[in-house]
């Protein structure tokens, strides 16, 4: 899941970039409202995580022109005022939620994972896909009750695929919201990623959880569970 | 410098200003009424002098007429027989004929009428009147029927023929009646065209003093205006002798308006500069290696109970309270749509909901930010309690003679509740914040003390219709 981070105070920055990266995102980050309108618009990103007090561009303006953009992920506000009325219009301007400063980073990264679940069209914490389950609050993941053991990286791969499960998802999607911006993006990673990924869910090649689309990408196949 | 005690002096003034035992008397009522009394007076005196001038005037006409008819008389007089007589055909009509109202005698010296007019026959009039040789007598007298007459009688020694010089009295009277009437009329056209005129004067003062008042009374208009808020200043436009007090007024309110913002500015960049750095230190303690130490817990508690207070003190501080005058009022369905809205969104997951119940064309007469916390800080409560309905109602409340409508606010839940015994406990006031155990939430501190700032009051309790807690804000007229 690819992250934007925009807060101009360099310490808060540096370390909640940090924390995400720990946490398996990939974290884009901007220091004041210019630079984040940049990478907000440039970046295919999932979620956003903006602070409303910005220099060059207010937070409110930046997310309001995103969504003018048509920009439709989620955005998450970071205020340190605490107005309700910051709130409301920050809202109302295209947010989706908010966290106040100073937040403990454990509640962040539970609202920007409810939020990228949300957007997904889940409900619940745990994705189920038939005898699939991805748990996002532990990140673990089961076949039929039984857990199976994935590298950081086929787990978000598989994260990303069953969060919107039912979609295509092309490669060079998956490449750029996986990947760092420097890193190797030869796309024979991903099929490599994804083969390994069908091995471990489904060695004796049963379910087909993924299907590869030719051309297109690929799909997470199976049926949702708890869709909303 | 304090926002907070500003507002309240200025509640308190306002409270004892309202109770005004007499309503104040209008300028333009003062004006007319003293302007009345001094027409009146001077029409009265006008009309007294004229009237005593025509009253001369016709008095005297009449005694010139009755001169004129006593002259005649005379001439008209011939001997008979030791008697004078006046040769008919020499005499006025009116002396002939009974009831015409002149009258006419000739009196001998004796006390014997030498002749009477034809027109005394019947009115019962007798002349008694006995001047002097040469002198004249002129008075008042009544008929028979008690009809008053003017009299003027005259005494003169007529030398006869045969040498005898003998004393008869003349004597001439008018009805008065017809000059009453006269004068009468005279005085009912008086009264009538002053009167017409007194009405005119009066009507064109009050007319003048309207369209004179009238700035005034825009400038109330205007000013009722900003207090419940549907303005924010006075116009322009008003004539110079006002020109001073409306703009020295505007500056007033726009001087409020800017200290205020600007200081709720320095507020929030306060809060910025210090809850960034608090965030830092949490997620630096958090991100440290061994985050289950005791001392990291310490550490956090402290770092919350930082938080808690500065955002306590900044929000009481930030507070604008009521009373001030060009605080501007809120639409409440407008301002509760969009906070519900607004949590709707943030809490999505917990398909909550809320229904919102709100009277018409009710307005918070207040500052906005005041009500977005009152307001905010008692349905995000609600969200964040219930288990899947939150109501929130609001009604007017009017009273009979005052300006500002107050309202009612209440929001309930199907959530726990609140236990009777922790009612009190979660409104008590930030000065015992620092005794708390973080974490617990201020909301409702901070919402008790704008309701208060507000001149409102808060009660808990639990509601009825949901089964949770149940919150009403009071906000009386002003």
């Amino acid at each position: 899941m690819r992250l934007l981070i925009v807060e101009d105070d360099p310490d808060l920055r540096v370390s909640v970039v940090e924390r995400f990266k720990e946490a398996g995102f990939n974290v884009d980050a901007a220091a004041d409202g210019e630079e984040g309108l940049y990478c907000a618009t440039e970046f295919p990103l999932d979620l956003a995580i903006i602070d409303l007090g910005l220099p060059k561009l207010p937070g409110l303006e930046l997310i309001k022109k995103l969504r003018a953009q048509s920009k439709s992920y989620p955005v998450l506000i970071l205020t340190a005022r605490d107005r309700w009325q910051d709130k409301v219009e920050g809202l109302q301007a295209g947010a989706d939620d908010y966290v106040v400063k100073p937040f403990h980073f454990e509640e962040l990264l539970a609202r920007v994972q409810a939020l990228l679940r949300r957007s997904g069209g889940w409900a619940q914490p745990v994705l189920r896909c038939g005898p699939v389950a991805l748990d996002t609050r532990t990140q673990e993941v089961t076949v039929n009750g039984a857990r199976v053991e994935l590298t950081s990286f086929e787990y978000r791969i598989l994260e990303h695929l069953i969060h919107r499960a039912g979609e295509v998802i092309s490669k060079a999607e998956l490449t750029e919201r996986l990947y760092a911006q420097d890193f190797d993006r030869d796309s024979n990673t991903i099929e490599v990623f994804i083969g390994r990924l069908r091995r471990k869910l489904d060695p004796e090649d049963t379910i087909k959880p993924i299907e590869t689309l030719r051309g297109r990408g690929y799909r997470f196949a199976l049926q949702r569970e708890s869709a909303v | 410098m304090s926002a907070v005690e500003e507002s309240r002096e200025r509640r308190s003034s306002g409270a004892e200003a309202a109770p005004t035992a007499a309503p104040p008397r209008s300028l333009s009522t003062r004006l007319l009424v003293s302007v009345s009394i001094l027409l009146i007076t001077f029409f009265g005196l006008t009309i007294a002098a004229l009237d005593l001038v025509f009253r001369e005037v016709t008095d005297q006409a009449m005694r010139d007429r009755l001169e004129a008819h006593l002259l005649a008389l005379i001439v008209a007089s011939e001997e008979d027989a030791g008697d004078l007589v006046p040769a008919t055909e020499k005499l006025d009509e009116r002396l002939k004929n009974p009831g015409s109202g002149l009258y006419g005698e000739i009196m001998r010296a004796d006390g014997y009428p030498s002749w009477r007019s034809n027109s005394l026959t019947g009115s019962g009039l007798t002349f008694d009147a006995q001047p002097h040789v040469g002198a004249r007598e002129y008075g008042e007298l009544r008929r028979g029927d008690g009809a008053p007459v003017r009299a003027l009688s005259r005494s003169l020694a007529w030398q006869f023929d045969d040498g005898v010089t003998r004393v008869f009295v003349f004597s001439v009277a008018e009805d008065l009646q017809p000059y009453n009437a006269q004068l009468n009329r005279f005085r009912g056209q008086l009264f009538g065209w002053f009167g017409i005129l007194l009405l005119l004067l009066l009507g064109a003062l009050a007319m003048l003093l309207r369209r004179l008042l009238a700035p005034l009374r825009r400038i109330e208009r205007e000013i009722e205006a900003i207090e419940t808020g549907a303005a924010d200043e006075l116009g322009d436009g008003y004539p110079r002798e006002l020109l001073g007090v409306t703009s020295k007024l505007n500056a007033l309110l726009r001087s409020e308006r800017e200290r205020l913002a600007r200081y709720r500015n320095t507020l929030g960049n306060l809060a910025h500069s210090f809850k960034t750095p608090l965030a830092v230190m949490r997620n630096l303690l958090h991100g440290a290696q061994g985050r289950d130490l005791p001392v990291i817990r310490q550490l956090d508690e402290q770092i919350g109970r930082m938080d808690d207070i500065v955002k306590y003190q900044l929000k009481r501080a930030a507070a604008s309270g009521s009373g001030g005058l060009g605080a501007g009022r809120v639409d409440m369905r407008e301002a509760l749509e969009g906070l519900r809205a607004a949590l709707l969104k943030v809490y999505a997951e917990r398909n909550v909901v809320c229904e919102l119940s709100v009277d018409d064309n009710v307005y918070f007469a207040g500052d906005r930010e005041d009500l977005m916390e009152i307001a905010g800080n008692l349905l995000d409560n609600a969200f964040k309690w219930t288990r899947s309905r939150v109501q929130v109602t609001v009604s007017k409340i009017c009273r009979e003679g005052v300006r500002r409508d107050g309202l009612q606010l209440i929001v309930e839940d199907d959530g726990p509740g609140v236990p009777e015994s922790e009612r009190e406990r979660v409104l008590e006031r930030g000065a015992r914040l620092d005794e708390r155990v973080s974490g617990q939430g201020i909301g409702l501190s901070i919402v008790r003390e704008l309701v208060e700032l507000n001149g409102g009051s808060i009660a808990i309790g639990s509601s009825p219709a949901l089964g949770g807690a149940r919150i009403e804000v009071r906000l009386p007229p002003i």
